[in-house]
């Protein structure tokens, strides 16, 4: 294939050339939300003002512990919430005022997949990332399925195309899923805890592939986990959240100072530095 | 890169639903339009008058009848037009001849093309057993349907003339109507002075179910002498046990198609006395129980003979004298538990318009 | 060996069901209580295609043009109906066992024409109308039931939609005890499952394009559709107009099974089984499984009608009957066989 995927014929050509003259291809400025409060539900819930960049071919980490409004902020990211203030930008447009054809072309989520109840093939689960470009009553086209293959052939999981989805392992399930939003052939890649169920060689496996993905291919990617040593390790920022507010961001040294874990994580925690100037974080005993 | 897929498959289901469209409109264009009758000599007709109040066009010379119940089937043989029936139900059974004829299918789900196969000039049917659906749908197809829905016994009676008249044997008609009216009128001579029973007629013991106040059983019950303690609008009302254990009737009646055995109502009775609550009613601990024919259940000439069965039953002193030409013996199912009070030899059921079938059960 | 779907499958497919479709018509045309020669039906069909219908004095032709032939397409229609509604709720609720038997909805629509029967016996489009009302109110009300913590749950779901069944079906009797005995009865039969009234509400055309125009609008979100069984989030991220979706599908689903009621009682187990069979036979892409669908549940509805007026003859047997005693060991056997 001529034209690497993530890359719209406009960005492709020339990115060498204008690589960062029009600014970060991903722009949170400012960021806030609110849910409505439910009667029984979980109480009253904001994401405070928030702010986030992230270039052409980055690979940036959000952490944080549960309810810290990591996904609340996936979300605004992702365009499926507005946000209250401030604003989300995807190469300078804001992403909730884009329609919903047009964003699954620009932006793809990988979700932790829910029950699937009906067969389906591996194949074909992938070729549903190409809808965003299909016209309403027609079938999909060669080149939808050739890039439905090669998005397969970028997470190694092309062997696998035949077999049910229900089938495959957890891990190999995690890389379908991926290769069906690479499918959509997005700028922004957007995964929300995708290590969760996956034990630690799929896990490095699964970080290793995207840093290849947004170094390689020019992806931009947004990685929600709670994983503190794959992030350093693979990102190029890290966002560390509590409760809704982002208490710092940067590069994972600057993010990882003890006091600030410890706080967040009410853990007794220390950090070490590893290779290539990466922090480890090991529990103090 | 090659071209899209550009026929959308939307097309070509549009083109197949298309096609079967234009066949399916092309067959139902067909059916709109009335097939006219073949040309032959336009048979007499006349208009009648159903009990339901429909209007209908019978032939004058009715060869060909379908009957869509058993009573109706009854009566037909009761008329003597029984070789003109051709079609029946399965539950067509009395006389035990009718079981020999064609039959239809059920009352309420009949197969409509056996009907139409059988190619009847009059369908005969019953409010209380067809439903609307098959009596238009033999109208669609042109078969006359002349429903019957007595309320009363003398509906019943009505009933039997006015299908006389419907199926051109009318004077079959007015003699039987005459002579099943005549002996209800010698049996309310007989019962005039008489207070009527208080009796429960039991259709079903478990659920307890009765009937109700506007249904020919209820009529039937008053001409034989005895009133329902009971009086409710619904046609087959379900009781509590307890409601009738307040009320104390008198007798307690039941219809039963077996005749054999003369202490059908014992038997009844003992069972009864098993049963936790029915003891208590004294209609069972005195044994006054009343088993008579199942006729009773049929809007057809035989039940004047359960109501007078059931009349000699509660009433036995009404009918002490003997009738001059006793021809033939009442059976031994009229005999009720308590045997020893009643008279050894029963005056004759006269006028039946046919034969009994031997070996009893009326 | 990757078969993906293209416009000429599935109009091979279609094709092939529809020409098994007729084959069962022609079939069932010659079953039936009286019997009925080759040589007659060959005759009797090519008079009719030829537009010479009037020609046909013989009870024969009467009873295959003016009894089997209207019943049969209308068990056509309604088992198009039936399938494609079960299909589209199976879709919609991401759940393999639900139709519109299951989910209560065919009882709102029985209920719902019922009422209409009682109130406004005079009005004969009343009856679908209000058929198509109960069907409509039910599937709201199991849906808002079927949820839990916000979410539709499977098990949840099922429960609300058999719930929701026994309830509106002891509103039915209640109704019906206080109705008379002629209309009870026929009430009583026709809520088993019945293709024999002849007294379709509407004029069988009107009936034929309100399902096709039903399906139709099913039809264009069978894209989407394949999208939502993978789960609504993702679908929406996919760029489904997810909402959209939910509103046409319901409402045109539970127009057909209001149809099919208004016409035909409660027939169950077709929605549910027909779907699944041609899922294991032709996949679950629904650009193919909605056409195979409606075409499966024809030729489903005229076998089970054709049994039911045979097995017994003369006495005829409710379709529904049929339906359920067929449908309810395959329905078992599915189970077991569930993938995973």
């Amino acid at each position: 294939m001529s034209t690497p995927p993530g890359a719209s014929a406009v960005t492709s050509g020339a990115a060498s050339a204008v690589k960062l003259a029009s600014g970060p291809r991903l722009l949170v400025e400012q960021a806030s939300y609110a849910y409505a409060a439910d009667a029984d539900e979980a109480p009253l819930f904001t994401l405070e003002a928030t702010s986030l960049r992230a270039n052409r071919g980055e690979l940036a980490a959000i952490l944080g512990p549960n309810a810290s409004g990591k996904s609340t902020l996936l979300k605004l990211i992702s365009g499926v919430l507005k946000p209250l203030s401030g604003r989300v930008q995807l190469d300078g447009v804001e992403v909730s005022t884009l329609d919903p054809r047009t964003r699954a072309q620009r932006i793809a989520l990988v979700q932790q997949e829910s029950q699937l109840l009906f067969p389906i093939r591996v194949w074909e689960y992938v070729l549903q990332g190409r809808h965003p470009y299909g016209r309403p009553m027609r079938f999909e086209t060669e080149s939808d399925f050739e890039i439905a293959q090669e998005a397969l052939e970028q997470v190694k999981a092309l062997h696998l195309r035949e077999r049910w989805l229900h089938q495959v392992s957890g891990g190999e399930k995690q890389r379908v899923i991926l290769a069906r939003a690479l499918a959509q052939q997005p700028l922004l890649l957007l995964l929300d805890e995708p290590t969760l169920h996956l034990d630690i060689g799929a896990q490095v496996d699964l970080l290793r592939e995207l840093r290849r993905l947004a170094s390689d291919r020019g992806y931009t990617i947004v990685v929600v986990t709670h994983e503190l040593n794959l992030a350093a390790q693979f990102s190029d920022h890290v966002m560390l959240m509590h409760r809704g507010k982002c208490l710092r961001v940067g590069a994972a040294p600057d993010v990882y100072q003890r006091e600030l874990l410890e706080q967040v994580f009410g853990a007794a925690l220390d950090v070490e530095s590893g290779a290539g100037g990466r922090p480890r974080v090991i529990a103090r005993t | 890169m090659r071209e899209a897929h550009s026929i959308p498959p939307v097309r070509w289901s549009v083109r197949c639903i298309l096609v079967a469209a234009t066949m399916l409109g092309s067959v139902w264009a067909q059916q709109t339009s009335p097939a006219p009758a073949p040309p032959q000599p336009a048979p007499a007709k006349i208009d009648i008058i159903d009990e339901a109040g429909r209007h209908l066009t019978v032939p004058a010379n009715v060869r060909r009848i379908v009957s869509l119940a058993p009573n109706l089937t009854e009566t037909i043989y009761a008329l003597g037009a029984q070789d003109r029936l051709v079609g029946v139900t399965d539950f067509c059974d009395f006389p035990p001849e009718a079981k020999q004829k064609t039959k239809v299918g059920g009352g309420v789900n009949p197969s409509v093309e056996q009907i139409v196969a059988l190619k009847p000039d009059l369908v005969l049917a019953a409010k209380s057993m067809n439903r609307k659906e098959t009596v238009e749908a033999l109208e669609q197809l042109g078969i006359p349907v002349y429903g019957t829905a007595p309320v009363t016994v003398e509906d019943v009676i009505q009933s039997v003339r006015r299908i006389g008249e419907a199926i051109g044997a009318r004077e079959a008609g007015d003699s039987l109507s005459a002579s099943l009216r005549a002996r209800l009128d010698a049996l309310k001579e007989k019962l005039a002075a008489r207070t009527p029973r208080r009796a429960l007629f039991v259709v079903w013991v478990d659920p307890l179910i009765t009937i109700g106040r506007q249904t020919f059983l209820a009529d039937a019950l008053r001409l034989a002498g005895a009133e329902s303690v009971v009086d409710l609008p619904q046609e087959w009302p379900r009781i509590g046990l307890e409601e009738v254990v307040k009320l104390q009737p008198e007798y307690l009646i039941f219809a039963d198609s077996h005749s054999d055995g003369a202490d059908l109502a014992s038997a009844r009775a003992r069972e009864l006395a098993e049963r936790p609550g029915w003891r208590g009613l004294d209609a069972v601990r005195e044994r006054r129980i009343a088993v008579i024919s199942d006729a009773v259940n049929r809007p057809a000439p035989r039940l004047i003979d359960a109501i007078e069965q059931l009349a000699r039953l509660l009433h036995p002193d009404a009918f002490v004298e003997k009738t001059a030409d006793a021809k033939e013996k009442t059976q031994s199912r009229l005999t009720p538990a308590n045997a020893d009070a009643m008279p050894a030899a029963y005056p004759p059921v006269s006028g039946f318009p046919f034969p009994l079938p031997a070996g009893g059960g009326i | 060996m990757i078969r993906p779907l293209t416009a000429k499958r599935l109009a091979s497919v279609s094709g092939l069901l529809a020409a098994l479709l007729v084959l069962v018509i022609l079939v069932s045309l010659k079953l039936g209580a009286v019997p009925v020669s080759m040589v007659d039906l060959a005759t009797n069909l090519g008079r009719i295609v030829i537009g010479q219908a009037d020609h046909l004095p013989s009870e024969q032709s009467l009873i295959i043009r003016e009894i089997r032939l209207p019943r049969i397409l209308l068990g056509v229609i309604v088992g198009a109906a039936l399938s494609v509604a079960g299909a589209g709720f199976q879709a919609l609720l991401r759940n393999p066992l639900a139709d519109p038997y299951v989910l209560g909805v065919s009882s709102g629509a029985a209920l719902g024409a019922i009422i209409s029967l009682v109130a406004a016996p005079r009005v004969p489009v009343a009856m679908p109308i209000a058929a198509f009302a109960g069907a409509l109110a039910t599937i709201t009300a199991v849906y808002f039931l079927g949820r839990r913590g916000g979410e539709l749950d499977s098990h949840t779901l099922l429960l609300a939609g058999i719930i929701s069944a026994s309830f509106l079906s002891a509103v039915i009797m209640f109704l019906m005890t206080t109705l008379s005995g002629g209309e009870l009865r026929g009430i009583a039969f026709w809520l088993m499952g019945d293709l024999t009234s002849t007294r379709t509400p509407l004029d069988a055309g009107w009936l034929f394009l309100l399902l096709v125009l039903a399906v139709g609008a099913i039809y264009t979100t069978a894209a989407d559709l394949n999208l939502l069984l993978t789960g609504e989030q993702e679908a929406m991220h996919l760029g489904v107009d997810v909402s959209r979706v939910k509103l046409v599908v319901y409402v045109s689903a539970s127009l057909l099974t209001g149809l099919a009621v208004s016409i035909s009682g409660a027939i169950g187990y077709v929605g549910l089984i027909v779907p699944h069979v041609m899922r294991l036979l032709f996949g679950s892409d629904h650009r193919m499984l909605i056409p195979a669908s409606a075409l499966g549940g024809a030729i489903a509805i005229v076998i089970a009608d054709t049994l039911a007026r045979t097995l017994v003859a003369p006495t005829e047997l409710p379709v529904g009957a049929m339906t359920a005693m067929a449908g309810a060991p395959m329905f078992i056997y599915l189970l077991r066989r569930r993938f995973g």
